[in-house]
């Protein structure tokens, strides 16, 4: 009985997503992160063919939502695909350039990856629209300078459907305006855990998913391995993350 | 009328029929010619504007054939060779040229002879009729007393008979233009003459001409003119050895390559496309919609032929001839060769929304001509039934991306050998390249990628330029304890350094630049830099400054 409802279940999705022109939505099509919570909620992983929208929680947290970024393209980039990353001239003179070496030390081989210098900002969304449509992008990653309506993010969403990539938008700011985006996530750092000599740890985000349009939403604190490419749960890690003891995030959204 | 300073006076430059009948005569200066005719109008002499004015009719002149030679001041010279029988024949095309000319206002002469010297000499100096029918004459503007006059020639040459066929046209426009424009008016009088050189009758045609007809230095010409060698038939009967021993080479070389027996190159202004492909319209054509569809379908004939030659395009150009003589140009560069018409339609599609308003139609385009300047081989691919080749539409996507911003915007990042974090990684631009300075095919870019040459941890964002910041250390070789960044403080947690980076000597010529001490620091908040300290403490300066050089994820 149990089985059939299941079975049921998964033709009417199927028969949904046929009336409304889209793929169905299949664990196959999801790119998985690796932490089971996560990609519980997200129904089985990041889905690929959609947009995600990655925004720092303070201007401060700008290289973790990048970071972020990477690390979700360069899982998505393990079959050969490559990255396409759009630079503006505001996102570079506001967080830098994307730095090669540091790429590849963060787990993403430079033969993958594409730059694309935009200048204006009606070509960025040209660019991007282009580029999810293409089927030999695994992602594109655009750093946002002016929020984009519903229209052209609708339009995006169109087209990374065509595509089957994962469109990353990464804003440089909160902000409250509707988008076509599948999920949307506030990216913050949180404090790694020292290394057994006292420096840096592996690099920590502290996730909060404020939109999912197939679930609920949540919020963790996940670790990346560059070295091994993959997310790690810190609670699963050798040692248990110790909780962030001062909210400063709360401070900063007052703030402003 | 033209004046330009020469020899500390204002010169009669050019002039046009009107002034020459009223006796004027060029190199007059301009105050005795206004003792003559007070009233006469002249203006200044402009030779930037009249070389881009005569490059403009150059690539005008594009239509007849793609070899087109710039003879300045005023002349052009036309390799027709093979091309003549797409007109119906020589006399047709020289007819169509004048015509064409005439209906934009010029003056003009053309000649076609069997080599360069011939067609110069006969289409400037060359009086007899024309022996081909009189084109239409279209005049109708009033006649204007001081301006412009420009005569043009068309030459052919044909170097010796079994050889391969080549013809010039040469065209010259002799005097200043008034303005730039191609509408400067013009009439009364006609300068217009058309001849053609039967082949082999470069002797012939000549020997009653004058010996200046020889592209010889003015000089040269005077001193021929004292010893009474006026015309070229007169040199002719003249031994060679006792010319080149009075003269100097360079009349006997003139000579030689005006008849035929000295080689002289045509110097094309671009290179010979591989393959052309064109498309006449006898009503213009301006929608956009419209150009596309025509290049679509020049595509598919280029197709054809490149299939039969087993090349594929890498370099495409559209030239647009507007009906107005202005020619608009367009280039399509893609990483691999291809051959099919829709990509080639897309890729200029995306050039005509890049340059924008810069292509205004006019009146529309009245032909379309389509080129690969740079073909490759290219073998037949088996293709799957399901899977999509990932490879092709990622070079596809790279072309049109360059197509519409500039290759120089599409780029790929390389590892650079130096330890200098800002240059140790490039941009090189994502397309294949197809030749290199010895004309070999190169590699792809990422082909010779080596490895990063330093396992350190680097941030994945960098700033072109680091920001300063104000920071406060514990001891002075230390890191930082806390720091002021866009005027937000920070104040560090963890830190892991200071890793030392030394300028490079073999590149410092000065001496100047600091050593750094970089930190891999993390805030309070998480977040994390990399930052520096320039210049060692008390053994390079008293007061270090710091620097925000990166973020880390």
């Amino acid at each position: 009985m149990q089985a059939s409802v299941a079975e049921n279940m998964s033709a009417l999705k199927r028969k949904i997503a046929a009336i409304e022109g889209r793929r169905p939505f299949e664990e196959a099509c999801a790119l998985r992160l690796g932490i089971k919570v996560v990609d519980a909620t997200l129904g089985g992983g990041l889905a690929r063919g959609a947009l995600h929208e990655l925004e720092p929680r303070g201007s401060i947290h700008c290289g973790a939502a990048s970071g972020f970024a990477l690390a979700c393209a360069a899982l998505a980039a393990r079959h050969g695909d490559d990255v396409l990353w759009i630079e503006t001239p505001f996102a570079v003179a506001e967080t830098g350039k994307p730095y090669g070496l540091g790429l590849e030390a963060f787990g993403f081989s430079l033969a993958r990856v594409l730059i694309v210098r935009v200048a204006r900002s009606i070509d960025v969304l040209w660019v991007m629209e282009e580029a999810l449509r293409c089927r030999g992008i695994a992602a594109v990653i655009t750093q946002l300078t002016e929020i984009p309506d519903l229209t052209a993010t609708r339009r995006l969403a169109l087209a990374v459907r065509d595509g089957g990539g994962l469109g990353l938008l990464v804003r440089h700011r909160v902000s409250p305006h509707a988008s076509a985006a599948l999920t949307r996530w506030q990216i913050a750092a949180a404090r790694s855990r020292s290394d057994a000599f006292g420096g840096l740890g592996r690099a920590a985000f502290d996730l909060t998913l404020t939109k999912n349009r197939h679930g609920p939403l949540g919020r963790w604190t996940i670790l990346w391995d560059h070295h091994d490419r993959a997310f790690l749960d810190p609670a699963l890690s050798f040692a248990v993350a110790r909780a962030p003891c001062d909210r400063s995030d709360r401070a900063l959204r007052r703030a402003g | 009328m033209v004046v330009a300073p020469i020899k500390s006076a204002l010169r009669l430059t050019a002039m046009n029929d009107v002034a020459a009948r009223l006796g004027l005569k060029l190199g007059m200066a301009l105050a005795d010619a206004r003792a003559m005719h007070p009233r006469l109008d002249a203006v200044d002499a402009d030779p930037l504007a009249d070389r881009h004015f005569i490059e403009s009719i150059a690539d005008w002149c594009d239509r007849y054939t793609p070899l087109v030679g710039l003879q300045p001041p005023d002349g052009l010279i036309l390799d027709i060779s093979g091309c003549a029988h797409l007109f119906g024949g020589e006399a047709a095309l020289v007819c169509d040229l004048v015509r064409r000319m005439q209906s934009h206002g010029f003056t003009v002469r053309a000649a076609v002879a069997d080599t360069v010297g011939c067609a110069w000499g006969v289409a400037r100096y060359g009086t007899q009729a024309a022996p081909l029918a009189p084109p239409p004459p279209e005049r109708g503007r009033s006649p204007t007393p001081a301006l412009s006059r420009d005569r043009r020639g068309v030459d052919r040459e044909r170097p010796s008979p079994g050889a391969q066929e080549r013809a010039d046209l040469s065209l010259s426009g002799r005097g200043g233009v008034c303005g730039t424009s191609i509408a400067s008016p013009l009439c009364e009088g006609s300068g217009d003459h058309q001849f053609i050189v039967p082949s082999g009758g470069a002797g012939a045609a000549l020997a009653p001409l004058p010996v200046a007809a020889l592209r010889l230095a003015s000089d040269v010409v005077t001193l021929l003119g004292q010893v009474g060698l006026k015309r070229i038939a007169d040199l002719l009967a003249v031994p060679r050895a006792s010319l080149a021993a009075r003269f100097g080479t360079e009349l006997i070389l003139r000579l030689d390559q005006a008849l035929g027996v000295d080689e002289e190159s045509i110097t094309a202004r671009r290179p010979p496309p591989c393959y052309v492909v064109e498309q006449r319209f006898a009503d213009p054509i301006a929608l956009e919609r419209d150009v596309l569809g025509t290049i679509q379908r020049l595509g598919d004939r280029l197709k054809a032929t490149l299939e039969q030659h087993g090349e594929g395009a890498r370099l495409v150009e559209a030239v647009l001839f507007r009906a107005d003589g202005k020619v608009v140009r367009l280039s399509a560069a893609t990483s691999r060769a291809i051959r099919d018409a829709a990509l080639v339609r897309r890729l200029f599609a995306e050039r005509l929304a890049a340059i924008g308003e810069a292509h205004d139609p006019g009146f529309g385009f009245d032909l379309i001509r389509l080129a690969v300047i740079v073909a490759e081989p290219l073998d037949p691919v088996q293709t799957g039934f399901d899977e999509s080749d990932h490879g092709q539409a990622l070079s596809e996507l790279i072309d049109r991306l360059g197509a519409r911003l500039g290759f120089r915007c599409v780029l790929r990042i390389k590892p650079h050998d130096t330890h200098i974090p800002e240059f140790a990684a490039i941009e090189v631009e994502a397309r294949r390249q197809w030749t290199d300075d010895r004309g070999r095919m190169t590699d792809d870019p990422l082909s010779s990628v080596v490895c990063p040459p330093s396992s350190a941890l680097r941030p994945i964002k960098l700033f072109a330029r680091p920001e300063p910041i104000e920071a406060v250390a514990e001891v002075p070789d230390g890191p930082p304890v806390r720091f002021r960044w866009r005027h937000v403080l920070h104040e560090v947690v963890v830190a892991e350094g200071p890793e030392r980076l030394a300028m490079e000597w073999w590149r410092d010529e000065t001496g100047t630049q600091l050593s750094r001490d970089y930190f891999r620091i993390e805030s309070r908040e998480g977040a994390r830099f990399w930052v520096y300290r320039e210049g060692l403490y008390e053994r390079e300066t008293a007061k270090p400054r710091w620097f925000l050089h990166g973020l880390f994820a």
